[in-house]
């Protein structure tokens, strides 16, 4: 899909409106469980963009569950982290307690963000409302009004029919108590106060959004919504394989796309990192206008140096179902019956909260037999050098937007084995070998290809190497932010005066 | 339907191993498990859907198995022995100082220590990784009991032996939790003998005070580091006002004289062991609440519950009464021989104290801590106004006190067990 033209580009502005943007932009940056308080691909986009464009003030609000933990990035001089956000937390919402209740909030965000045809400007007036009495947020979903205008909110939503939505199961007292739960920590999310921006940049069609979206109803703050994985998609994969009951999953994944439906209608600019993205995006309704796909992009490599050819395979990603580990366990073992000198190393930690899933593979590495030819290395801290002493690279998600280790092996001039999921195969088209998810046979048999013909795999890194620094490079993706932010800044500037 | 459409069909329910639930899970399957392109993928899905809609399924919820209560054998044998053996100081004590100043001296510290205990448990050691997060404080814990000592002097011995007092039992407490109740016991009986061989009371009081201090300073010095989150300050003020609350009440009646030997502290016992029983009991009630509901539609949650289903939480309340009551009353006719009849009503008026101790708690457990404080201040009030009546009978001031919390308390647990769906919905989880 050809990404849309956007028109952000700022009018002629008089020497009054140059003074308002010329006081550096003040950008609010808005995480989900990521940057700075988790490694990864988001993170290390989010890193990228705060230390190359230093015109901007950068204020990063985290929400983050609370666990005590320092960040793990250090923020660059013209950042600052506001918050963070601890949702399922102890504390209470500040505040002026202000006479009155709305004990019909519960009910219409339950209306709002579960229903198939949810209003999100009902949603968005509710979450006002929160910022407007944060301390009547935890009054209201404490008293029994609020808990019987969710119940009715509740049985709305359990008896609508559509077709394309399924049957809605029934769900029982424990799921429904649960879900108000849920409920009560978005308005809390809603009522955290903002810091003035000129810009808001979102980097996830959930949670992460929620604040943005109140800043800009009460602001008028253009806002910009990039999307790595398509947070819907995943919620939706992490339904589908928790093998939860029906009402729970039900309620989880209702509410990812109440969230994203919200998210797409305020963002004035959606940002996906691929394509393949953007066809979710607009199965949501949202006005392909609003599209601009930015791809993200790796600092432009020195020439790569040949692989050693002692048989490696390397693959980056944390411990996580959607990294689905257990077809690079089979890949690795059908592998190494057809090539026994192969050696896998995996780098990445486990997710929090899936230790259960990190057994599940140590459990089937030991059913393998794998021993010492596989070995789970941990963390690493050097991607660039762990990819460089690989002979091929191999990725086996079942979900991802572009993902960065394919773009560290590209810099590196490896060749890569993939499953074809998100915008893995808008990269590695001519540099490596694609299968189905969960396909091991056909990414085992890429894998035997390359190890065995190193005179090919190394003509693939090359060209792998080649179409990253045409495409895939770091300026591109900072430059296109840059232009981006600049543009909705000049807009946001003009606007301010206007109004003033 | 397309030929297409009806494997695609087959295939994610094979995948699934159910129907979709809707569109998008059709959609997600065939895309991240089929390798179907995104738009394709969609597309199918919808098209998939489009049939009848079929019956709702009925949900149940898979309620987290019942969580192991921590030990506390050890530390309920500790905390008898450390009574016991504290209650045998109080005649060596009363010979050096005077009983009137191990009486002035106990009335001041019990409140303060249970007031300090129940706030430190709140903020810190009830919690995961509570010892951690204490330990972060250990300065200011030193700095604080080296503060309370200095302070205390000026109220001369009264004051000195009552700041002793408190910072034994309150670092026991944390000693206790650190999983070395048996080396606190050593300290404190090990005192017993040696009062009894005739080294002076206080200077051994003084000597178990700096070595439990010193444990419980060694104790928090090697916990193991870990990320942890202390609880809100208005959740340790809430819990320290009501240890406060209770200690006064336990010190309150006249006719109970805590330096005239070991027999109030031991009438103490069996409504403590009671109550060490029914808390374990009541490790479950939390968990009650999910096992109840789950299967019972959410719809229906507004009305009122069936009976099977508002009586698996107050099948635990239930059970916790009986056992801290049983025990209270075997342990009490067990010891009226030793103790005399006259000490009846104290026996009573403790088993009361720690049926309403119960009972905060749980108002605690299912996030209504105020009504625990507001009912130990009508008790206390009410006890205060008893013993300005003088009445003749032993523990008639404990007892009135212990009975208007537990009259105040029990209907407030009741009606939130009988709703079982709101309680769970606005109150446990929303803290």
């Amino acid at each position: 899909m050809a990404a849309p033209a956007l028109e952000v580009a700022a009018p002629p502005a008089p020497a009054r409106r140059l003074t308002a943007v010329e006081t550096r932009p003040r950008i609010l940056l808005t995480t989900e469980g990521t940057y700075p308080y988790a490694l990864g691909g988001v993170s290390s986009w989010c890193d990228l963009l705060l230390r190359g464009l230093t015109e901007f003030d950068w204020t990063v609000l985290p929400i983050i569950a609370p666990h005590g933990r320092e960040p793990l990035y250090q923020l660059p001089a013209h950042a600052r982290e506001a918050g963070p956000v601890e949702v399922w937390s102890e504390t209470v919402p500040r505040g002026r307690r202000r006479r009155g209740m709305r004990p019909a909030l519960p009910g219409v965000l339950v209306r709002g963000l579960l229903g198939w045809n949810g209003d999100p400007e009902a949603v968005l007036e509710e979450w006002l409302w929160c910022r407007r009495n944060p301390a009547g947020v935890r009054r209201v979903f404490r008293s029994g009004a609020g808990w019987a205008a969710f119940l009715d909110g509740l049985a709305e939503v359990l008896g609508e029919r559509v077709a394309e939505a399924g049957t809605p199961p029934q769900l029982d007292a424990v799921e429904a108590a649960t879900l108000y739960h849920t409920l009560y920590w978005i308005a809390r999310t809603a009522a955290v106060p903002t810091p003035p921006a000129d810009v808001l940049h979102v980097t996830a069609a959930g949670w992460s959004a929620i604040p943005a979206l109140v800043h800009k109803a009460l602001h008028g703050t253009p806002m910009v919504l990039t999307e790595h994985g398509v947070y819907l998609r995943e919620a939706y994969l992490a339904a589908a394989r928790g093998g939860g009951p029906a009402g729970s999953r039900f309620a989880a994944t209702r509410l990812a796309r109440g969230l994203a439906r919200a998210a797409y209608s305020g963002a004035d600019v959606i940002c996906p990192v691929t394509d393949a993205n953007a066809y979710w995006e607009l199965s949501l309704g949202i006005d392909p206008a609003k599209i601009l796909v930015l791809y993200n992009g790796l600092r432009q490599p020195e020439p790569p140096v040949p692989p050693p050819g002692r048989g490696v395979v390397v693959s980056v990603g944390r411990i996580d179902p959607l990294k689905d580990i257990h077809t690079l366990l089979r890949v690795a073992a059908e592998t190494l019956r057809v090539v026994p000198g192969a050696r896998f190393e995996h780098y990445g930690s486990v997710t929090e909260g899936e230790e259960a899933y990190e057994r599940s593979c140590l459990a089937l590495h030991a059913q393998l037999q794998l021993g010492d030819r596989f070995r789970f290395m941990g963390r690493t801290t050097d991607p660039n050098g762990v990819v460089r002493s690989a002979d091929v690279m191999l990725m086996t998600s079942i979900s991802e937007g572009l993902p960065m280790s394919v773009l560290e092996a590209m810099s590196q001039g490896r060749p890569i084995v993939a499953t074809g999921v998100g915008g893995v195969p808008d990269v590695v088209k001519g540099c490596g070998a694609l299968a189905a998810p969960g396909d091991d046979h056909s990414l085992a048999m890429g894998v035997v290809m390359l190890l065995r013909n190193p005179d090919l795999a190394w003509r693939l890194g090359l060209r792998g190497h080649q179409r990253l620094g045409r495409l895939f490079n770091e300026d591109a993706c900072v430059e296109g932010y840059r232009s981006l932010l600049h543009g909705l800044a000049h807009g946001r500037a003009s606007l301010r005066v206007v109004a003033g | 339907m397309s030929p297409d459409v009806l494997r695609a069909g087959l295939l994610v329910e094979a995948r699934l191993g159910r129907a979709p639930q809707d569109a998008l899970e059709a959609a997600v399957v065939l895309e991240a498990w089929a390798g179907v392109p995104a738009q394709q993928a969609l597309e199918t899905a919808r098209a998939l859907m489009s049939g009848q809609p079929a019956a709702p399924a009925t949900s149940r919820a898979a309620p987290a198995a019942p969580s192991r209560p921590p030990r506390q054998l050890l530390e309920g044998f500790s905390f008898v022995v450390a009574v016991a053996a504290i209650a045998l100081w109080a005649a060596p004590l009363a010979a050096v100082l005077g009983a009137g100043v191990v009486r002035d001296a106990l009335i001041l510290a019990l409140p303060v220590t249970l007031g300090l205990q129940w706030g430190m448990v709140a903020r810190h050691l009830g919690r995961p990784s509570g010892l951690a997060g204490l330990a972060e404080q250990r300065n200011t814990l030193a700095l604080t009991a080296a503060a309370l000592l200095f302070a205390a002097a000026v109220l001369g011995l009264t004051g000195a032996l009552a700041a002793l007092l408190i910072v034994t039992w309150t670092a026991g407490t944390v000693v206790i939790r650190r999983g070395w109740a048996v080396a606190y016991c050593a300290v404190v009986a090990g005192a017993v003998p040696a009062m009894l061989l005739g080294i002076p009371a206080p200077a051994l009081v003084a000597g178990v005070a700096a070595v439990t201090a010193a444990l419980a300073w060694w104790a928090l010095a090697t916990v193991p580091t870990a990320a942890s989150r202390p609880g809100r300050w208005s959740r340790t003020l809430a819990a320290g006002l009501t240890g406060v609350g209770l200690g006064v009440l336990l010190v309150s009646d006249p006719t109970v004289d805590w330096a005239d030997g070991a027999a109030p502290a031991l009438a103490l016992l069996p409504s403590a062991l009671g109550a060490l029983w029914a808390g374990r009991h009541l490790w479950s009630l939390a968990g009650a609440f999910p096992r109840a509901l789950a299967g019972f539609p959410a719809c229906a949650a507004r009305d009122a519950v069936p009976r099977s289903v508002a009586l698996g939480p107050a099948r635990v309340l239930a059970g916790a009464a009986w056992r801290l009551t049983a025990l209270t009353a075997v342990g009490s006719v067990a010891l009226l021989p030793w103790l005399g009849t006259d000490l009846t009503g104290v026996l009573v008026g403790y088993g009361l104290i720690a049926l309403a101790t119960m009972l905060i708690g749980i108002m605690d457990a299912l996030g209504r801590p105020s009504l625990g404080v507001a009912a130990v201040a009508a008790s206390v009030a009410c006890a205060l106004a008893v013993r300005a009546l003088d009445p003749a009978v032993a523990g008639a001031v404990l007892a009135c006190g212990g009975a208007v919390a537990v009259l105040l308390l029990l209907p407030a647990a009741l009606v939130l067990l009988a709703r079982p769906a709101r309680t769970l919905a606005t109150s446990v989880w929303i803290t």
